[in-house]
């Protein structure tokens, strides 16, 4: 063991410098689409929510939705310390003498220059942290004597009333109220020379974030969380104190969320409490559950792949588009029916094969196909989407149906329900990007 | 392994399907406006509202002559979802597809979210109904069709000290909320300066009772009520201000000019008050023009009529809309190009008579406006009252 564990690390360290490679190629090559970009640098700081939330709910065992709650207060820790004192009177117009009337960047970069810039921010995410973990460690006091649903309902009562407070007018001077902070320290403010870093920088502290968590579910406390995740009474007859490490694990949970949820204000280069609505804490459950509960690497994963698609690939559907002739449409139409047609049977073939290879099916014989009710339903589905595509082809219109704005949300959901109504412990399951590429091999 | 092909397969097919969509533009010359509008989230209906106020200036001027050339204008619409950290994604489409200008958005924070984006980019943004002050502010590349908070919450202020001689008002706004907060705040400023007096109460959002609120604004002895808030609370103070025979008149900002706040007082002797940004009744006949034109354009397209609430009543943001749209054809032609930067460098050039009034920008990204218009909700039609300006 202790022989295999050098090299691997050596192949992550490699792989992940390689990847900062490439980003820092994307970011300064010119024709790349921004689009991507602007995709690397969310989905690297959804990976590291959804993996900051997968430490409770896939590692623990504990259901929390308080997860926008506590990025709500390190992206305000973030933004409220890193406000330049020049830019106070124009952010906090509301209130006159608003602002905390320093600004840890500003201060640091002036004297330091980028590296002080760049120590300044690291210190705020830091900061961002904290102060969510202090609120963990003190809504954690009474919050984590609940089980299950409860403990899921308290959180999200507690992500609303975190919310509330930050936007008391009383509170205005320092938090601008319900009004936007804006005009902070953010990651295009970064430069290696010439070279832009607004992509790397996401990377960077996404991935120092996410490898430190790796560190902590493979440490003893990691597996003394998956011991309380997988059975309490065992875990404490094995001597596991259970409050110390569950409020340990819900602290860990809220620290990441918090530097994450600075990160999320960075990336926006503004940040107002109404985003952080139930609705953004749902969205990352998605993602952990998209991604498999328990795989870190499933997180990271599905994190890009839900941005890409809620923000990049599916946008074409809000246009109402309308195609130049009639070849256009030909090819349209056989594109479309090509794919669904592609999807159907790739589904009915694999369901068909699993039920056939079934020891009760051996017997019966015969049966062309042997479906599962979800596979009646993708061939219904697939034969009607046939024909309204044959229809269009027919009738005279040129536009194309259905696409116009709000479509693409439609289309999205239908998605997600699909890859969990397929895969229905999440991409990945519980197994982790390196145990794909070796042979069959057991997990204990 | 199998199912990362899947995830594969899908996503190549996904990203042909966009290189399809986009591959569709073939006509000749063509220039894209960006429409940077919410079409869902909570401030959906309004901007779809602005955004027809766009598409029907589109369909009156749809071309632009540009160093003699004609130019067909496209609009490039994206949804920001009314949330600032869905908008910089829109914003970014936007700047990916190559607009020259982009008009929006409804909801002052999401243009302020988007603002550094198109600055970077060198891209002016021409907002239609965003009344923050601050979205314009230090922002070189912003600009803006409407008047501002500040104004309106003057307005409003010297409006009921001269119709009622009011000299105790109740001001109530939902809690969180940026706009209602904002307005509610320079309202209440302007009138104690003008030596009222004030108590404000905020309710908390998803708020469906107001009775205990009334009772405060009678027992305090208030001789109107200002209570700036989004359309569907409106709706409920109103119907429940009647029905617990309150007198005093209720006064909002612009977003209550709505067939939702008619219906509300409909029937009832309640007197209702908004300020708004334009009049149809105006001299000049810009205003009623548009109007009549809008109207027709909405009855012949049932989409059309579905986004502007299954009605043909024009709200004042698809009159913004409207001018934001041919505000940025004016700079277009004093610019004579299709670049953000020389569009931007035009704007203090440009100077028309839109529909809520005359536009120019003497002084930085605020369109110069002096006058608000004064509406009263009376039986199922908004009343023209008088052009109100603000506190001296």
């Amino acid at each position: 063991m202790k022989r295999n564990r050098i090299p691997q690390f050596f192949i992550i360290v490699g792989a992940f410098l390689l990847l900062l490679a490439v980003v820092l190629m994307l970011d300064n090559v010119p024709g790349v689409p921004v689009m991507l970009l602007i995709v690397l640098r969310k989905g690297a700081i959804y990976a590291l929510v959804a993996v900051s939330m997968n430490i409770l709910n896939g590692f623990t065992g504990l259901f929390s939705l308080g997860q926008a709650g506590f990025m709500l207060l390190g992206a305000y820790t973030y933004a409220i310390l890193t406000v330049p004192v020049e830019n106070q009177a124009l952010v906090y117009q509301r209130y006159p003498n608003g602002g905390i009337g320093f600004s840890v960047t500003e201060s640091l970069g002036r004297v330091l220059g980028q590296p002080g810039l760049l120590l300044g921010v690291i210190i705020c995410l830091i900061l961002g942290g904290i102060v969510a973990g202090v609120f963990a460690y003190l809504i954690g006091l009474p919050v984590l004597r609940l089980k299950s649903d409860y403990l899921a309902i308290a959180t999200l009562g507690f992500a609303e009333i975190i919310r509330a407070v930050v936007q008391y007018e009383k509170l205005g001077p320092i938090t601008n109220g319900s009004n936007l902070l804006s005009n902070f320290t953010n990651f295009s403010n970064f430069h290696l020379g010439s070279l832009k870093l607004d992509t790397v920088m996401p990377f960077v502290f996404a991935g120092v974030c996410i490898w430190v968590i790796t560190l902590i579910i493979n440490s003893t406390y990691g597996r003394a969380f998956k011991a309380i995740r997988d059975d309490e009474v065992a875990a404490e007859a094995m001597g596991i104190n259970l409050a110390n490490h569950k409020r340990m694990s819900f602290i860990i949970s809220s620290f990441f969320a918090g530097i994450s949820g600075a990160m999320l204000a960075m990336y926006q280069a503004s940040v107002q409490a109404t985003i952080f609505k139930a609705a953004m804490t749902y969205e990352i459950l998605l993602i952990v559950v998209l991604g498999g509960i328990g795989s870190i690497s499933g997180s990271i994963i599905a994190a890009f792949l839900f941005v890409g698609s809620s923000e990049w690939w599916l946008r074409f559907l809000d246009n109402t588009t309308v195609l130049p002739n009639f070849n256009a449409k030909l090819l349209f139409a056989i594109i479309f029916a090509a794919i669904v047609v592609s999807i159907v049977f790739l589904v009915v073939y694999r369901q068909n094969k699993a039920q056939k290879s079934r020891p009760e099916a051996v017997g019966r014989g015969r049966k062309i196909l042997s479906l599962k009710l979800s596979g009646v339903i993708t061939l219904v589905v697939g034969t009607l989407l046939l024909l309204g595509d044959l229809r269009f082809l027919i009738s005279p219109d040129l536009q194309v149906p259905l696409l116009r704005s709000g479509f693409r949300m439609v289309v999205f959901s239908i998605i997600v329900m699909i890859v969990v109504l397929f895969f229905s412990r999440g991409l990945m399951g519980d197994r982790e990007l390196p145990d794909l590429f070796r042979t069959r091999h057991k997990r204990l | 392994m199998k199912k990362l092909l899947t995830v594969m397969i899908v996503l190549a097919m996904t990203l042909s399907l966009v290189g399809c969509g986009k591959s569709s533009n073939t006509s000749s010359k063509t220039l894209s406006i960006g429409v940077f509008e919410p079409a869902s989230g909570d401030n959906g209906a309004g901007g779809k509202q602005e955004t027809l106020g766009m598409q029907y200036a589109n369909s009156v001027t749809p071309t632009v002559a540009i160093n003699g050339e004609t130019y067909n204008v496209v609009l490039k619409i994206v949804d920001n979802q009314s949330a600032t950290d869905k908008a910089p994604t829109a914003a970014q489409q936007l700047v990916s597809d190559n607009v020259s200008v982009v008009l929006g958005s409804y909801g002052s924070g999401v243009s302020m979210a988007a603002a550094p984006i198109f600055e970077q980019a060198k891209i002016p943004a021409i907002g239609a109904s965003c009344t923050n002050p601050a979205v314009t502010q230090n922002r070189p590349y912003y600009f803006r069709v409407c008047f501002i908070d500040p104004f309106q919450g003057s307005v409003m202020a010297s409006f009921v000290k001269d119709q009622f001689n009011a000299k105790k008002a109740y001001v109530l706004n939902m809690l969180g909320e940026d706009y209602g907060s904002g307005l509610a705040t320079y309202f209440a400023n302007a009138f104690k300066k003008q030596g009222g007096e004030v108590k404000s109460e905020a309710f908390p959002e998803g708020t469906s009772d107001f009775s205990a609120y009334i009772q405060n604004a009678i027992s305090y002895g208030a001789d109107v009520i200002f209570a700036p808030s989004a359309t569907t609370y409106a709706s409920l103070i109103i119907s429940q201000a009647a029905s617990a025979g309150c007198k005093i008149p209720i006064t909002a900002g612009d977003t209550w000019e709505s067939s939702v706040i008619l219906d509300a007082q409909k029937g009832t002797n309640l007197k209702v008050y908004v300020s708004t940004f334009f009049d149809e009744n105006d001299k000049s006949g810009v205003a009623a023009t548009f109007v009549s034109g809008f109207k027709a354009w909405l009855n012949a397209d049932s989409q059309h009529k579905t986004d502007n609430g299954g009605n043909d009543i024009v709200a004042a943001v698809s009159a913004l809309g409207y001018d934001a749209y041919m505000t940025a054809i004016e700079a277009i032609k004093i610019a004579n190009s299709t670049t953000g930067e020389d569009i931007k460098n035009a704007m203090p050039k440009v100077s028309f008579d839109g529909v809520t009034g005359h536009i120019s920008f003497p002084n930085g990204g605020d369109a110069a406006k002096s006058d608000a218009f004064i509406k009263q909700a009376d039986n199922g039609v908004f009343k023209f009252v008088k052009r109100q300006s603000g506190a001296s």
